[in-house]
């Protein structure tokens, strides 16, 4: 399908947080219970709009096992957005947070737009981690933060919607070199190319399955 | 030959080879032939039907970037409980040319209706490893394993009745009848014995040639772009066969210890047989090539004076006179991985090429490039299997950087650290040797273990645990 740009996501975050279902919620708006625990990378894609754009999301949910930990890393080149994912119930989970985060600050590319996401708010007896603590630990490090839910669907658009316009934003700033595939931005098919008086009706250009 | 021919034929080869690395680097699905375009694919392009990949899967796995290691997912489960990963390359293709196929198949009676008791099963596993295109190994993937059971549906009756030997004239009347396996005819003691595990050879061996053929029919009609290896294993009756053509690599790992199933089929490995083809056939050449090997190129200014070279008949060296016509291209040039048969194509047995022919000639590069396996049988059911002993299958991207022993000592290492009731533990000890040969993306390109380089090629691997076929009778 047409689109005007294409971003790479990519999900991480401790095992158990919730990251699959997150994906599942996102692009096929339902929720498994009992998921099988992701033992090296799945993908999921979604068109959303935005400013009247289509853009298609493509998104890469990785293993949060410590023994997984060097392939995750290997997929953060070329991701224009991460979801960073912690359990409000498993202090842990936020405990770990820094290591996910320098992480991710040492092997992506530095304009990379990270969404911090505590889930499972639909357990509020269970918290562990209040949200004001979620809050200042994005604050403190540059990030956008959300409570989400897989379960009820609360927020999950949002989360994913909202690092898409984030992005987007820092494209119409110039910010993002999206000519270069390694900053996770592709552009379409039929997107008129930047200084050109092409009308932009030379499209249907895309090779079918071809690469991202 | 006049000077000013020589020098064309340099710039010939030279374009030759940077119009073969070019197609790679373009890597067009359809990077071959003109005119075929436009002709409907056989099958489309797609990753291997085990893996269940929706399109927009299919779009992430050809992610150059990050290469993404694809498995089998939590949901889905090969015979044995198989592993398996691969990974695409860092860009010389736009898509993964590397295919697999994994099967178990129920071969039947031909007659339907007698007793099902006799139905033959059997597990085949294959790589295939395409150039020039993807277009071969999808078909090779696709149908191959169709015409093994269609060879060994011819022999079943003898392959299902232990005791007999096969009989040197077919148990069937010319008309197909069937005959009765318990009378064969009278034997002569001079006659050749020939065992049920050579008839199976036997089986993948014209399987091979018959999907070679099919390939070569079916473009007449259908867009089916460049060639591909084959490497398949089957497993009949308690034993394992594996049939290799090409240059993927099978190996078993039992205690530790490495037992190779394959061995590899290059300009290097074949060059006597390449040199005595174009010895017996020079027409083949086109007036182009010497079949004769020097350690350099000749040079004008060394005719008359002593040069090493080596024939067809020779493994070693010595010297001769240098003539005229030793100025001509050597049919099998560099060495290693660089090695080129016509100065076009790195690897000598395989499926498709039909149409494949040295840069800007007539010299067509498929005489020289055989469909013709090589068959070993391991006799499975035999030996004792426990939980880390596996049959590895890999396409040379993965054997390109690590060697038999790495691969043993990581898969034992791996597999010994796993749960033993992880029905995932092959799968993940596969991800984890793909992730090994690709290695970590670095300022220098990718890179493994020591500093050394990883494989920027297409890689695909299986792992296969053998105690299953111990379970299996």
């Amino acid at each position: 399908m047409a689109y005007a740009y294409l971003f790479k996501y990519i999900i991480i975050g401790d095992t158990g947080v919730g990251k699959s279902c997150l994906l599942l919620q996102f692009t096929d708006k339902r929720f498994q219970p009992v998921h099988d625990l992701t033992i090296g990378v799945e993908f999921g894609a979604r068109m959303i709009t935005i400013d009247g754009k289509q853009i298609k999301l493509q998104i890469w949910d990785t293993a949060g096992q410590e023994s997984f930990r060097s392939i995750t890393r290997s997929y953060y080149r070329g991701a224009a957005g991460a979801l960073l994912v912690y359990d409000i119930t498993r202090r842990d989970t936020f405990n770990h947070l820094t290591t996910w985060l320098e992480d991710a600050r040492q092997h992506s590319n530095s304009n990379m737009v990270i969404m911090l996401i505590g889930n499972k708010s639909d357990l509020e007896s269970r918290r562990e981690v209040k949200k004001e603590e979620g809050e200042a630990f994005a604050r403190e490090h540059g990030l956008i933060f959300m409570e989400t839910s897989a379960k009820t669907a609360s927020n999950v658009e949002e989360a994913f919607i909202n690092t898409a316009k984030e992005i987007y934003e820092k494209i119409q700033e110039g910010v993002f070199d999206i000519n270069n595939e390694a900053n996770g931005i592709k552009i379409g098919p039929q997107h008129p190319t930047t200084n050109s008086t092409l009308s932009g009706s030379q499209g249907g250009q895309q090779p079918g399955g071809g690469c991202c | 030959m006049d000077p000013r021919c020589r020098r064309t034929m340099l710039t010939r080869v030279k374009s030759a080879v940077a119009n073969f690395m070019g197609g790679m680097m373009a890597g067009g699905s359809n990077g071959d032939h003109p005119g075929g375009s436009d002709l409907p694919l056989k099958f489309p392009y797609s990753r291997p039907e085990f893996l269940g990949l929706s399109p927009d899967e299919i779009e992430c796995s050809a992610d150059h970037i990050a290469r993404p290691i694809l498995i089998l997912k939590e949901t889905k489960r090969l015979p044995w409980s198989t592993g398996y990963a691969e990974v695409i390359n860092a860009g010389k293709s736009t898509l993964n040319e590397d295919q697999a196929c994994c099967e178990v198949l129920v071969v039947k009676r031909r007659p339907a209706g007698t007793d099902g008791s006799e139905d033959l099963t059997l597990h085949y596993w294959a790589l295939f490893d395409g150039h020039a295109g993807s277009g071969a190994a999808v078909v090779a993937s696709r149908l191959l394993h169709h015409h093994i059971a269609l060879h060994l549906q011819e022999v079943m009756e003898i392959l299902c009745t232990p005791n007999l030997l096969p009989p040197t004239s077919s148990l069937r009347g010319a008309a197909g009848a069937p005959g009765s396996p318990s009378t064969p005819p009278t034997r002569f003691f001079t006659e050749k014995k020939v065992s049920h595990e050579s008839l199976v050879i036997g089986a993948i061996e014209n399987a091979f040639k018959d999907m070679d053929v099919q390939i070569e029919k079916e473009k007449a009609v259908y867009n089916i772009s460049g060639g591909c290896t084959a490497l398949v294993a089957v497993y009949l009756l308690g034993k394992l066969y594996v049939g290799n053509a090409g240059d993927s690599r099978a190996i078993i790992i039992r205690a530790g210890e490495v037992i190779p199933m394959s061995a590899e089929f290059t300009p290097e490995s074949e060059r006597q047989r390449l040199q005595f083809l174009a010895y017996m056939q020079p027409h083949l050449l086109g007036n182009e090539f010497t079949h004769l090997e020097f350690p350099r190129r000749v040079q004008r200014k060394e005719v008359g004076k002593k040069m090493l070279y080596r024939d067809f008949t020779m493994s070693g060296w010595a010297y001769k006179t240098i003539e005229e016509d030793d100025l001509k291209f050597p049919l099998i040039y560099g060495e290693g991985k660089k090695a080129r048969v016509l100065a076009t194509i790195g690897v000598t047995r395989g499926l498709g090429d039909h149409n494949l022919k040295v840069h800007d000639s007539n010299i067509y590069i498929k005489p020289f490039l055989s469909c013709c396996p090589e068959v070993r049988a391991y006799p499975l059911g035999q030996c004792e299997h426990g939980a880390n002993d596996v049959l590895v299958l890999g396409t040379d991207g993965l054997w390109d950087v690590l060697s038999n022993q790495e691969v043993a000592e990581a898969v034992t290492c791996f597999l010994s650290n796993c749960d033993p009731d992880d029905q995932h533990r092959y799968t993940m000890a596969a991800q984890d040797l793909v992730m090994r040969a690709r290695g970590v993306l670095k300022d220098r390109g990718w890179r493994i273990s020591n500093d050394r380089l990883g494989s920027g090629d297409d890689i695909s691997v299986y792992i296969i645990p053998l105690m299953y076929g111990n379970k299996q009778n």
